[in-house]
C-alpha cells in the first residue's frame, strides 16, 4: 500500500499546476512550458479541440433546423439560463446542476466550462491600462494602492500582444497607451463623422478611436507558427473560429504549450482545493504542495502535486477554490488570515445603452463585416475629480448602415420587397463601460451547509450596484445624448437598462493585489502574501477595475508572474 | 437500462444528423412525408395554402416549394408551448370557418384574390386571436423563406466569409 502511494504520488507530480484553461490559464501554460516546466493544466469542463470541436462554425443559416431557436424540450433543461441559448452556441451552455449558486442579490454569472473557457466566447476587445487606472485607488481613496504601475506591465503587454495578434491604431492617447498593433479595422463613415464632431465640440477632450481587437488582420510569422491565419470577417466568433482569426487559448496558447511536450491537459477536473503543508518551506511560512481534484466523470478525488500553482479558474471560482482550501494554519481559506478574501468583488457597469439614426451620408455605405467597433476612451475625471461620482466610463460605438425590407403586404408584392432589400439610414449605437469602485460589502463567500454535486460548498454571491454606479449611468445617458445630438444624429434614445451586476462578464477582485499583507492578498507578483508558491493571475487579482476590457491585462499579468516565478525557482526561493 | 437509453438517444442524434442535410438542400415537398405528425393532413394542406398565398410561386420560387410549411410546422411543434400550439391549430380551423362563412367553401378552393382578401382581413382584425395567428404565420413564413438557401444565395447575396470590412464605400 505504501508502495502504491509513493508511485501514485510520483506519477501525479509536476513542476507546475495551472487551474483553468481560459484566457489567463492558457497563458500560464504557454509560458511555463516554454520555460521548461512540466505542467499540468486542470480544466473542469470537457475538452474542446481547435477546429474539430467547433460543430457549428461552418454552418449556414439554413442548416440550423430551427434557424437558431432552441427547442423547448432542450431549453427547459437549462433552467432560467439564457446564455448561449441558440442552436449556434448551445454547446457552450451549462446546466444548472453543474454548479448551483446562491444569489443574495441578482448577479448574472456567465461561465465557460470547457477547455478554452471564455477565451472562445469573449468580445475580443483588448485595450491597455494606463497609470490613470493604476493610480486611481490611491488618488481617489478607495480599495488599496496597486503595487504596480504601467511601466511594470508595459513590456508584458507588448509580449502578449505580439503573440496574440492585436489590431489597432497608434492613437497617441496617454489614457489608453498604444501597443504592438497589426493593421486596424476601419471606422465607418458615420463613426468618422462622430469622431470629427467630438474633436470639434470637446476641444480635444473626447476621442473616438477604433477599438483594439484580438484579430489577425495582417498575419505575421508568429501567427502562422501557431497555425493561425487572417480573420475572415465572418463575425461568427462565438462559434469558435476555424481560421484562428481571433485569439483563444484553443487556437493559440494551448497548442503552443502542447508543442513543447511539457504540457498535460486534464479536462473533467473540478478543483476542490489547494493542499497546504505548514511544515514545508522551513521558516515562517509553509507551502502549497498540490491540489485536490474531483474527476467529473468518476467523482473520484485525485491529488496532483507541484512546486508552484497558478490559479486561473476565473475570478469567482479562483476565490471559491482558495476559500475552500482550509487548513490548520489557514482556517478561513488559503492566504486569507486577514479575512479579506472574497471581498471587494467588482465588475464593469454596462447599464447605459443608447442608439440613434443619422440622415446624412446617404451616398455612402459599409461593405463586409466589422469584427470590432469604435471606442471612446474614458474622458471623465482623468486629470482631476470633476463630477459627483468617482472614476468614469469608456463607450463602445457602432455605426453602420444595413439593408432592410418592408414586411407589409402579401403575395408577389411582399415577395418582391423581401427579395430586394433597400439601404436604410445610418444607425448608431453606444454602450457604456464604467469603472465600478470596489466595496467591502460586495463579496462572495462559501455556504456552510449547501454543497454541489461534487461535494464542494456552494458559492454565495452578494453584490449590488452602488450610488456611484447610478450616478455614472445618469451621466452617460446625458453625455451620449449630447454627443449624438451635436453630431446631428436624430431619434436619440439613451437608457439605463438596469441589467444585473455581472452582465458585463467582467467580474474582478476578491483576491486583490496590494503592497500590505494586512490589506491585500497578493503581492506585486500576484503571489499570495502568505503562501508564496501560489499565484493568482486572473480577474480575482484585480485591485480596481479600470474601464478597459480586462482580458489583455490578465494575459500580461500572467506572463509577468510566470517569468518571476521561474526566476524564483531557479534562485531556490520557491 | 441507462445504457439502453444512451444508445437510444445516440441513434436519435445520428438520425438528426442524417436529416440535417435535407434541411440544407432538399427544401422540397418530399421531405414532408418523413417529418412530423403534429398536424393532420388537411391541416398541413391548409397551412401550405396559407403560406403559398403569403409568398406565392412564380418566376422566382415561392415559400411552398421551398418547404416553408414544413419548417413552420416543425417550429410550432418544437419551439412553442402547448397552449400556443393549440392556438395555432384553432387558428387554422378558424381560417376554414371564415372561408366557409364568407365564400361558402374551403380556403383551398378559393381564388388567389379571395385568399389574399381573407388573410388581409385577418391581419387587421379586431379579434386579437385572429390577428396574432396571422402575424405568427406571416412572420414564420418570412423567416423560413428569407433564410432558405435558395433565397439567401441567389437573391440576398449571402456570404459567410466576406474576408473584408470597408467602413466607407460609395452606394
Amino acid at each position: 500500500m505504501a508502495h502504491f502511494n509513493i508511485d501514485s504520488k510520483k506519477n501525479n507530480t509536476y513542476d507546475a499546476i495551472v487551474i483553468g484553461s481560459g484566457i489567463s490559464g492558457g497563458w500560464a501554460a504557454k509560458e511555463l512550458c516554454e520555460k521548461g516546466l512540466k505542467t499540468i493544466v486542470l480544466e473542469r469542463g470537457r475538452d474542446v479541440k481547435h477546429v474539430s470541436d467547433y460543430p457549428t462554425a461552418m454552418k449556414n443559416p439554413w442548416e440550423f433546423e430551427h434557424r437558431g431557436q432552441v427547442p423547448l424540450e432542450i431549453r427547459n433543461q437549462y433552467g432560467n439560463s439564457r446564455s448561449f441559448m441558440r442552436e449556434e452556441t448551445l454547446h457552450w451552455a451549462i446546466k444548472p446542476d453543474e454548479q448551483p449558486i446562491i444569489q443574495e442579490q441578482p448577479f448574472t454569472w456567465t461561465r465557460g466550462y470547457h477547455v478554452g473557457g471564455k477565451s472562445l466566447l469573449w468580445a475580443r476587445q483588448t485595450q491597455r491600462w494606463s497609470d490613470f487606472d493604476f493610480e486611481g485607488p490611491k488618488r481617489d481613496g478607495f480599495a488599496v494602492d496597486w503595487p504596480i504601475r504601467y511601466a511594470d506591465i508595459a513590456p508584458w503587454y507588448s509580449h502578449v500582444e505580439k503573440f496574440a495578434g492585436i489590431s489597432g491604431n497608434k492613437d497617441g492617447l496617454p489614457e489608453l497607451p498604444d501597443g504592438e498593433f497589426l493593421k486596424p479595422f476601419e471606422l465607418s463613415c458615420a463613426e468618422e463623422h462622430l469622431k470629427k464632431s467630438l474633436a470639434k465640440n470637446y476641444q480635444g477632450g473626447r476621442h473616438l478611436i477604433q477599438g483594439r481587437a484580438a484579430h489577425i488582420t495582417d498575419a505575421k510569422q508568429i501567427h502562422y507558427d501557431q497555425g493561425r491565419g487572417q480573420c475572415q470577417n465572418r463575425n461568427l466568433c462565438v462559434r469558435g473560429c476555424p481560421y484562428g482569426g481571433y485569439f483563444s487559448s484553443n487556437a493559440s496558447t494551448l497548442p503552443w504549450a502542447a508543442k513543447t511536450g511539457k504540457m498535460t491537459l486534464r479536462p473533467h477536473s473540478v478543483v476542490h482545493s489547494i493542499i497546504y503543508d505548514e511544515k514545508k518551506g522551513g521558516t515562517a511560512n509553509g507551502k502549497a504542495t498540490g491540489v485536490r481534484v474531483i474527476d467529473a466523470n468518476t467523482m473520484e478525488m485525485i491529488e496532483y502535486y507541484a512546486k508552484i500553482i497558478f490559479v486561473n479558474a476565473s475570478a469567482i471560482n479562483s476565490n471559491a477554490i482558495l476559500l475552500n482550501s482550509t487548513s490548520n494554519h489557514f482556517q478561513q481559506g488559503l492566504g486569507n488570515n486577514n479575512g479579506l478574501m472574497g471581498k471587494f468583488l467588482a465588475w464593469h457597469n454596462y447599464r447605459g445603452k443608447a442608439n440613434a439614426e443619422f440622415d446624412g451620408l446617404k451616398d455612402k455605405k459599409t461593405d463586409g463585416k466589422n469584427p470590432s467597433n469604435g471606442y471612446i476612451p474614458r474622458f471623465r475625471n482623468i486629470h482631476k475629480q470633476e463630477t459627483d461620482f468617482l472614476r468614469g466610463y469608456a463607450i463602445g460605438i457602432g455605426g453602420g448602415r444595413g439593408y432592410g425590407s418592408s414586411r407589409d403586404g402579401i403575395g408577389e408584392d411582399l415577395k418582391n420587397s423581401l427579395l430586394n432589400p433597400q439601404l436604410g439610414k445610418w444607425y448608431m449605437s453606444a454602450w457604456m463601460m464604467g469603472e465600478c469602485v470596489p466595496t467591502e460589502a460586495n463579496h462572495i463567500r462559501l455556504s456552510t451547509d449547501q454543497k454541489d454535486k461534487y461535494g464542494i460548498p456552494q458559492i454565495i454571491l452578494s453584490a449590488k450596484w452602488t450610488e456611484n454606479d447610478d450616478k455614472m449611468v445618469k451621466d452617460f445617458t446625458e453625455q451620449i445624448t449630447e454627443m449624438f445630438t451635436l453630431a446631428g444624429f436624430t431619434n436619440v434614445k439613451a437608457v439605463d437598462s438596469h441589467s444585473n451586476p455581472g452582465s458585463d462578464i467582467h467580474e474582478m477582485g476578491g483576491v486583490r493585489m496590494g503592497k500590505d499583507p494586512k490589506t491585500s492578498l497578493l503581492n506585486e507578483w500576484n503571489q499570495l502574501h502568505e503562501c508564496k508558491n501560489v499565484f493568482v493571475t486572473d480577474g480575482a487579482s484585480m485591485t480596481s477595475t479600470g474601464t478597459q476590457n480586462p482580458s489583455l491585462t490578465y494575459m500580461a499579468l500572467t506572463a509577468r508572474a510566470v517569468d518571476y516565478a521561474v526566476k524564483e525557482i531557479k534562485k531556490g526561493h520557491l | 437500462m441507462k445504457r439502453r437509453l444512451l444508445l437510444k438517444s445516440l441513434s436519435a442524434s445520428v438520425g438528426a444528423l442524417l436529416v440535417m442535410p435535407a434541411w440544407a438542400n432538399n427544401w422540397n415537398l418530399q421531405s414532408v412525408g418523413i417529418q412530423t405528425s403534429f398536424l393532420k393532413l388537411e391541416q398541413a394542406n391548409l397551412l401550405a395554402e396559407i403560406v403559398g398565398t403569403i409568398i406565392p410561386e412564380g418566376k422566382i420560387q415561392g415559400a411552398k416549394s421551398l418547404g416553408v410549411p414544413v419548417f413552420i410546422e416543425k417550429m410550432i411543434k418544437d419551439c412553442y408551448e402547448k397552449n400556443a400550439q393549440d392556438d395555432f391549430k384553432k387558428g387554422l380551423e378558424n381560417v376554414e370557418m371564415l372561408s366557409n362563412g364568407a365564400y361558402n367553401q374551403s380556403f383551398i378552393n378559393l381564388s388567389v384574390p379571395q385568399k389574399e382578401a381573407l388573410l388581409k382581413k385577418m391581419e387587421v382584425s379586431t379579434d386579437v386571436k385572429q390577428k396574432e395567428f396571422y402575424g405568427l404565420i406571416k412572420n414564420l413564413t418570412i423567416q423560413g423563406y428569407t433564410t432558405s438557401e435558395y433565397v439567401m444565395v441567389n437573391y440576398l447575396k449571402y456570404e459567410m466569409a466576406p474576408g473584408h470590412y470597408y467602413g466607407c464605400v460609395n452606394v
